[in-house]
């Protein structure tokens, strides 16, 4: 045991030649600039959201006999009893796609979205030591858990791809579009996971509500079915719904090889577009008071 | 050089009126903003300033606003109004092992924290093999932590935390941590900094260590600074201001005897609250009997700053009781050599029925007194002693039992 080891021998650190930073620390405010101070703290930090999303990657699968299958594992047997119902017990049209290809290619996005939210809303509760010891921008817990959702998507897009290759669908120039989409995709699932996680350290019914929400959001997305299968009066209620313009336009340009759908494409990013910089606004007031609540 | 600035800070706790459950439903909320809801202000108006390389001690009761100012200076929770203005980087070695996952390996978590504490990854690995090593966990680095003994959790956990270095360190009871040669590699990796012209903000109830550490020394009370100075003028006006305060204790009944003053003498009979260890010390105590008591026994506690009791002054020592009659009536406890190591000590007082453990009156927190040494002695406690060098053939010497305090 080196119990004895001079501490004064261990590499001194960078010299104090780096001007230094000044922090000031004031009371809670709705102001922008709260917006620009916490992107750049985020920064500042990157080195940790690094570290914890690897972090929360490997933990989730860490000790367990399927490790990283369990990604494919949901996907794959929701594809399965969503096709039995829909296509084998009643018909709901395709438009000459297979059923099982058709809606597990909508799967993908919706378990995206769905994973990132319901995870990360509890993301801060669950860390309450943490956040009662030490600072560290607390937007890191909850966007750590969209990353690892984004991550678990990856590896379920392998076997999309599988499937497209079994049935011989072609990939068209169209699947570029898929860079916007998952772009949207990212920056509505933060911003809702950032809302939804600052919430619930006040409010703690909202992981009580969010199993519920979130079903019956998906029926209102067009996964099971097709956009064009919603009978016309009611679109202009369906397309308020952010995910109908990501999950939709996401099966067009993957497996029907058309362009994206750009007024619904429009609408979802309008929601995202707006809705990002204002839960952060609101996750970075309610953080300064989040240690006295917790 | 300002390094770190409170600007008319004050804290509010916003507190339920009856008591409720955190983070109740949305209805309960809206509901309760009807009902009373009570401000606590856990800081009121607080400014102070530390310089560069200074290092400033806060002391004070519990309650006093010490953690909050710990809270603030962290960032982990916000003033309620005020300003806090820190110029460099702080790091706060408050818990160690924050943010240990047990699923991890002791590398893995070593990355974590360590930026969670706030290095980067270059850094955390440019350092890795230092902080091995000062842990001395090499064998075990790559094994899960949830297989560590505590010791090597806290150890690999604190030396992390010591090979961060911070432009200003903040310190609470962390030291008290671990077994003794762990404090004291503790100890001395805080001097090492502090000699490197570190800024160190140091909250403690152990006023040895604030007295050997810091420069100087914030007294707060409910709230507010009401002192500030050098270590040794603090300390003072900390423990003077404990004086004697009666609170009744044993409620219903007429008491059959009051407590209503304990103070202790230096070896000139004068008041006095600083004694040294193996000094002279007298207590009196003075009592009322309201009803007069055949056999009594008064004792004197001392109290450790943990709540435990270092040592017991009484009556019933020589093994007789004492006839309390009706009236105004005082017992005095003197001592050659006080056994008592460096610290502050709460007194407790009691009067009971002799052979008995029926309480009369019992007094808790009624006064405190500060034990200095000008000797460095180590261990829990002093026992006087005596030494010579004896010759080969020589036998044992008997020691001599004084008569007074034979048991």
């Amino acid at each position: 045991m080196q119990l004895e080891q001079e501490i004064s021998t261990y590499p001194q650190a960078a010299e104090k030649a780096t001007p230094r930073k000044v922090k000031v620390i004031s009371p809670p405010s709705f102001s922008p600039s709260l917006l620009f101070s916490g992107l750049v703290e985020l920064f500042w930090y990157r080195d940790l959201f690094y570290t914890l999303s690897i972090h929360r990657i490997k933990v989730r699968y860490k000790q367990s006999a399927l490790g990283f299958s369990w990604a494919i594992v949901q996907p794959i047997s929701l594809m399965l009893i969503y096709t039995i119902i829909f296509s084998i017990f009643t018909r709901i049209p395709t438009g000459g796609t297979p059923y099982n290809l058709f809606v597990l290619s909508a799967i993908l996005p919706w378990t995206f979205f769905q994973t990132a939210i319901s995870s990360s809303a509890s993301g801060l509760v669950s860390h309450t030591g943490l956040i009662t010891k030490v600072y560290f921008p607390r937007e890191i817990l909850p966007l750590t858990y969209v990353v690892a959702a984004l991550f678990d998507f990856l590896i379920a897009g392998v076997i999309l791809g599988v499937m497209m290759a079994y049935y011989h669908v072609a990939l068209t120039i169209n699947v570029f579009y898929i860079i916007p989409i998952l772009l949207v995709e990212t920056m509505l699932a933060a911003g809702i996971s950032l809302l939804l996680s600052s919430m619930q350290v006040k409010y703690r019914d909202i992981g009580i509500a969010m199993p519920l929400l979130l079903q019956l959001w998906m029926f209102g997305s067009p996964v099971v079915y097709s956009y064009s299968f919603v009978p016309h009066r009611f679109r202009w209620f369906y397309v308020l719904n952010p995910m109908t313009g990501i999950v939709e336009n996401f099966r067009r340009v993957l497996i029907e090889g058309i362009g994206a759908d750009l007024s619904l494409l429009g609408i979802s990013a309008g929601i995202a577009v707006i809705l990002l910089p204002v839960a952060y606004l609101y996750f970075k007031h309610r953080e300064a008071t989040m240690a006295d609540i917790i | 050089m300002i390094d770190l600035q409170f600007e008319n800070v004050s804290k509010r706790y916003r507190v339920q009126g009856e008591a409720q459950p955190k983070g109740s439903g949305l209805l309960s909320r809206i509901r309760s903003s009807a009902g009373g809801k009570k401000d606590f202000w856990a800081l009121r108006d607080v400014s102070f300033s530390v310089k560069r390389g200074e290092s400033l001690g806060i002391i004070g009761h519990n309650g006093a606003g010490k953690s909050t100012i710990l809270k603030l200076l962290s960032n982990i929770t916000a003033p309620s109004r005020g300003k806090i203005r820190i110029n460099g980087r702080l790091s706060a070695l408050l818990e160690v092992g924050s943010g240990f996952h047990p699923e991890l390996t002791g590398r893995e978590n070593t990355y974590l924290s360590g930026s969670i504490l706030g290095m980067r990854r270059s850094e955390i690995t440019s350092k890795m093999e230092s902080i091995i090593d000062f842990a001395g966990v090499r064998r075990f680095i790559d094994i899960p932590v949830k297989r560590y003994s505590s010791g090597m959790y806290v150890r690999l956990g604190f030396s992390i935390a010591a090979h961060l270095d911070p432009d200003i360190l903040l310190l609470d009871e962390v030291l008290a941590v671990g077994d003794l040669g762990f404090q004291e590699k503790c100890k001395k990796r805080i001097m090492e900094l502090h000699e490197q012209g570190t800024t160190l903000v140091f909250i403690s109830h152990d006023l040895s260590a604030v007295r050997s550490l810091c420069q100087r020394v914030i007294l707060m009370q409910q709230g507010q600074i009401i002192g500030e100075g050098t270590a040794d003028e603090v300390i003072q006006q900390y423990t003077e201001q404990a004086s004697f305060h009666s609170k009744p204790q044993i409620r219903g009944e007429a008491r059959l005897a009051e407590i209503v003053n304990v103070a202790f003498y230096d070896k000139e009979g004068n008041r006095a609250t600083s004694f040294s260890t193996g000094g002279p010390l007298t207590a009196r105590l003075e009592y009322l009997v309201h009803k007069p008591i055949s056999e009594g026994a008064v004792s004197l506690y001392f109290m450790n700053i943990d709540g435990g009791i270092a040592t017991q002054w009484t009556t019933s020592l020589s093994g007789s009781s004492i006839r309390m009659e009706h009236g105004r009536r005082s017992v005095e406890f003197s001592c050659e050599e006080l056994g008592l190591q460096p610290g502050v000590y709460s007194i407790d007082a009691n009067i009971e029925i002799s052979g008995t453990r029926e309480e009369v009156e019992w007094q808790h927190g009624c006064t405190s007194i500060h034990v200095d040494s000008d000797k460095e002695l180590r261990g829990q406690f002093y026992m006087p002693h005596t030494w010579r060098e004896p010759a080969e053939s020589e036998a044992i010497s008997e020691t001599e039992v004084p008569a007074a305090s034979r048991l």
